[in-house]
């Protein structure tokens, strides 16, 4: 049962290992490797905690290990707090009960692995893991153990779980799901006995039945398939009963007039001792139209469930000046004028002006850039940003009800009420296609019984039976289920399940730059050396006196340059002093004796004296000087992900365009190295939103794939949003697809699912209306019974399900 | 054939009991996760001797 890893594979996540034996864990006394210090260290926790046997268990690799392991850990502290807790933790005075969203779950190994870790912890009462929808319900004992130290624990194992809250919607989707499941077990079961005592009539295999036998099981049957006609059936005469209040007919008209009909009939039948009774074809009609409704109503629930675990609550902290003295507060609970201290590191709670101190601060999140925007006394910084330099003191503007980023959230929310709708086709066609056969059959009972053919209301019924849509109505949800089930194996959520019809209209994707395109982390292109012959310095040296230079900046260009490989065998002794950062600009220091000036080409040039030269050529954005002499220049750029040319190739029958809040001159730079000819720079999110918004009104359908908290907007308005892997929570929020893995070569096989889907539909459909127009002609003449129509309709509905299920191969 | 007149109603009785059970299992979520449970089974809590539970220490090295 266990999965086998290939050869050069992360033994934990399944990810190619780049590392080669960097990372061993010895696993059921068998060494194995992993791919990075993450998968490390939750594989040697899962081993030193006796719980080995998940990887025998396992029928997924689990997700990969996160390497930011302590920085978190001190995050969940805030969950203790009483205030917090009150929100969302269930108390009995002894005990205490929390709803959790598990991140990470794979596979059903991972229930087991989550509780077997949990229930050793001394004051868990019970943990019970739910892995479809991947939760967890929390009971512990508050005098023992806090809740920060659970969550910790499971983090030890990979697994990030936060508390959340339901949506509203989901739980009125449980009661009917719970609801479903009843009508659809005691329909099937009493079908069961109907059929029993049916068949025993209709092949005589009780040998001659006398009247009284036959009799007594009419009655039976009767008892029987009272529940399941007042029960079960109720889903259709209600649905019916509203579709005829709003002056409109469905398909569930037909359905209850053929169930009431055959029901009322076999009643009298069973009164009079003479008659035919038709139980079995009832019980088996109401059975299978459950089933479809209840396909349905489960892919839909489903995707509620998926969105609904995105709504994890992450509170923020802040340190508040009270009383001479900072304490620890909730960020929700802050009002203007106050003053708050935010350190290097973390992120800023609230919307408020500088009054101490400058810093650099990255503004992703907003503006989905990564290089810092530095801030100094009097200028503004808004709440979700994160400080990544020194500490500043801020006085808060705004509370956080009306801070930048729920700006942003009410802009996404406007966006979704406007989003294009899809359309309801299959609805007016079976409007149409229910009044046809409401007067196929009035004109078969009308011509029957006016030709004194005794028959005439038996062969009624069988014509509403006959022409029951039930196939046709199991056409569309059994597919798309289906079609889901096979993208949540291959990694792809989808969050609404008619997403997969729209995506087969659209005509243009849009990309985000950075983060979705572009790993967000800077890298060098290019370097060209600047030497002389008199020169000291050879081009290693230079390597390594910018390398030591940029090692202590903080700044996201800094990590580009990575260690010079000969690093000792150089002929520099480094040796660092007056190291100065110019924040936004560049560094200054002394190494050595050595005037060092590296940064942006106009510091650079400023610092050294020179006067700018006007080039033509294409200037690499970061200068290296020593000694009053520029030595080096680079080309720094973001890293394009590894798989997104071939994704860009093979999506050449769309219209591709880049939309991004980065300088034009970057945007270029990767639309070029793509080849994607539409691009567009320098946009806000408000301004991402109108690009979309035109787009669509020129009539375009759009896929949007982006990742940060900026693109959440555009993901709300275009037609399908794909939120790529390690994206926000509030862009998964607003998008339609989630993909869980880094890999963008998933929106390939979403969209063959997605056209596959579309075959399978119309195949279905196909089928269904064609069997109905088969068996109309034979049903009005009167050579079809009403339990032979309702066999037919049955094997009509299987051959449905069975060819939607074809999809998950 | 008398006999069926006793065996059927007694079918019908353990088709209610079998709806009860299956409405209370329904009622106690017994149907929420059908990923999950079917694999409980197979399982094995015990590991084998020779590796057996190191003491755990993971508070220390948070």
């Amino acid at each position: 049962m266990s999965i086998s890893i290939a050869e050069g594979h992360c033994y934990h996540c399944g990810l190619p290992n780049l590392e080669g034996d960097k990372f061993p864990v010895v696993i059921n006394g068998v060494e194995h490797h992993m791919c990075c210090p993450g998968c490390h260290a939750v594989s040697s926790a899962i081993i030193a905690n006796g719980l080995e046997n998940y990887y025998e268990f396992r029928t997924e690799p689990a997700a990969r290990g996160d390497s930011a392991l302590d920085n978190t850990m001190a995050k969940l502290a805030v969950y203790d707090e009483p205030e917090l807790q009150e929100e969302f933790v269930i108390f009995d005075g002894s005990e205490k009960q929390i709803q959790l969203t598990v991140e990470g779950i794979t596979c059903a190994a991972c229930g087991w692995l989550i509780e077997k870790q949990l229930a050793k912890l001394e004051g868990v009462r019970q943990i019970s893991v739910n892995v479809s929808a991947r939760r967890a319900m929390l009971t512990w004992d508050e005098s023992k153990i806090n809740l920060s130290s659970i969550l910790q624990r499971l983090k030890h194992i990979g697994y990030e779980s936060l508390p959340f809250q339901p949506d509203e919607h989901e739980a009125s989707y449980k009661r009917e799901e719970k609801s479903f499941i009843k009508k659809l077990g005691l329909a099937g079961l009493m079908t069961m006995q109907v059929m029993m005592l049916a068949m025993g009539q209709y092949f005589d295999v009780f040998g001659n039945i006398d009247n009284e036998i036959a009799g007594y099981f009419n009655a039976i049957s009767l008892l029987l398939t009272t529940p399941v006609v007042l029960f079960s059936g109720s889903v259709f005469y209600i649905s019916a009963l509203k579709a005829i209040q709003a002056r409109t007919v469905n398909m569930d008209v037909p359905v209850t007039i053929a169930i009431f009909a055959t029901y009322i009939a076999g009643v009298l039948a069973v009164n009079k001792d003479a008659g035919e009774v038709y139980f079995e074809s009832i019980c088996m009609f109401v059975f299978f139209l459950l089933i479809g409704r209840y396909l349905e109503h489960r892919s839909r629930h489903k995707a509620t469930e998926i969105s609904s675990n995105m709504l994890k609550l992450i509170p923020a902290t802040a340190l508040k000046w009270k009383d001479n003295e900072w304490v620890s507060v909730l960020a929700k609970q802050l009002a203007t004028n106050e003053r708050v201290l935010v350190k290097a590191g973390e992120s800023v709670p609230i919307d408020g002006n500088v009054v101490a101190g400058t810093t650099a601060i990255n503004e992703s999140m907003l503006t989905g850039e990564f290089e810092p925007v530095t801030k100094g006394v009097g200028d503004h910084v808004y709440a979700g940003t994160l400080n990544k330099q020194s500490s500043i003191e801020i006085e808060v503007t705004n509370s956080l009800k009306f801070a930048m980023m729920n700006q942003i959230l009410r802009l996404q929310e406007v966006a979704i009420s406007h989003k294009p709708k899809a359309a309801v086709m299959a609805d007016n066609f079976s409007r149409y296609f229910v009044s046809a056969v409401l007067v196929i059959s009035a004109c078969t009972y009308l011509f029957w019984s006016i030709n004194g053919n005794e028959e005439a209301f038996w062969i009624t019924i069988s014509v509403l039976v006959a022409t029951c849509p039930c196939a046709l109505g199991l056409a569309t949800p059994s597919a798309l289920t289906c079609a889901m089930a096979k993208l949540n194996k291959l990694g792809v959520l989808l969050k609404r399940a008619d997403a997969l019809e729209q995506i087969n209209k659209a005509t243009d994707i849009v990309f985000d730059k950075t983060g979705t395109l572009t790993q967000g982390e800077f890298s060098i292109q290019k370097v060209e050396y600047f030497q002389s012959e008199s020169d000291s310095l050879d081009k290693a040296s230079i390597d390594a006196l910018a390398y030591a230079l940029e090692q202590r900046s903080e700044h996201p260009i800094a990590k580009a340059f990575t260690p010079p490989i000969e690093l000792k065998e150089t002929n520099v002794n480094i040796n660092v002093e007056s190291f100065k950062i110019v924040i936004g600009k560049g560094l200054i220091a002394t190494v050595d004796g050595l005037d060092c000036v590296i940064g942006s080409r106009k510091f650079v040039h400023s610092q050294i004296n020179v006067e700018q030269e006007e080039t033509q050529r294409d200037n690499g954005n970061v200068l290296f000087a020593v000694d009053g002499k520029v030595v080096s220049e680079y080309w720094i750029t973001d890293t394009v992900q590894p798989d997104a040319p071939e994704l860009i190739r093979k999506l050449d029958d769309f219209t591709l365009s880049i939309l991004s809040g980065d300088d034009i001159g970057n945007v270029k730079k990767i639309a070029n190295a793509l080849s994607i000819d539409n691009f567009y720079g320098n946009k806000t999110p408000d301004g991402k939103l109108h690009h979309i918004q035109q787009q669509q009104a020129e009539g375009k359908s759009l896929i949007m794939l982006g990742d940060g908290i900026n693109d959440a907007p555009v993901l709300a308005a275009s037609d399908i949003s794909i939120a790529v892997g390690n994206a926000s929570d509030l862009a998964k929020n607003a998008a339609d697809v989630v993909l869980l893995n880094p890999k963008l070569n998933a929106v390939i096989e979403l969209i063959e699912v997605a056209q596959q889907t579309k075959t399978k539909i119309r195949q279905n459909i196909g089928w269904a209306i064609s069997y109905n127009l088969l068996v109309l002609p034979f049903a009005m003449i009167g050579w079809l019974t009403p339990w032979q129509a309702a066999l037919g309709m049955s094997l009509s509905s299987v051959i449905v399900v069975y060819n939607s299920t074809r999809l998950m191969r | 054939m008398s006999i069926i007149f006793v065996l059927i109603p007694l079918a019908v009785i353990i088709v209610a009991l079998a709806i009860g059970i299956f409405f209370w299992a329904v009622k106690n979520n017994q149907f929420e996760d059908l990923d999950r449970q079917g694999y409980s089974i197979l399982y094995d809590d015990d590991v084998d001797e020779k590796h057996k539970h190191r003491p755990i220490d993971d508070d220390n090295h948070q």
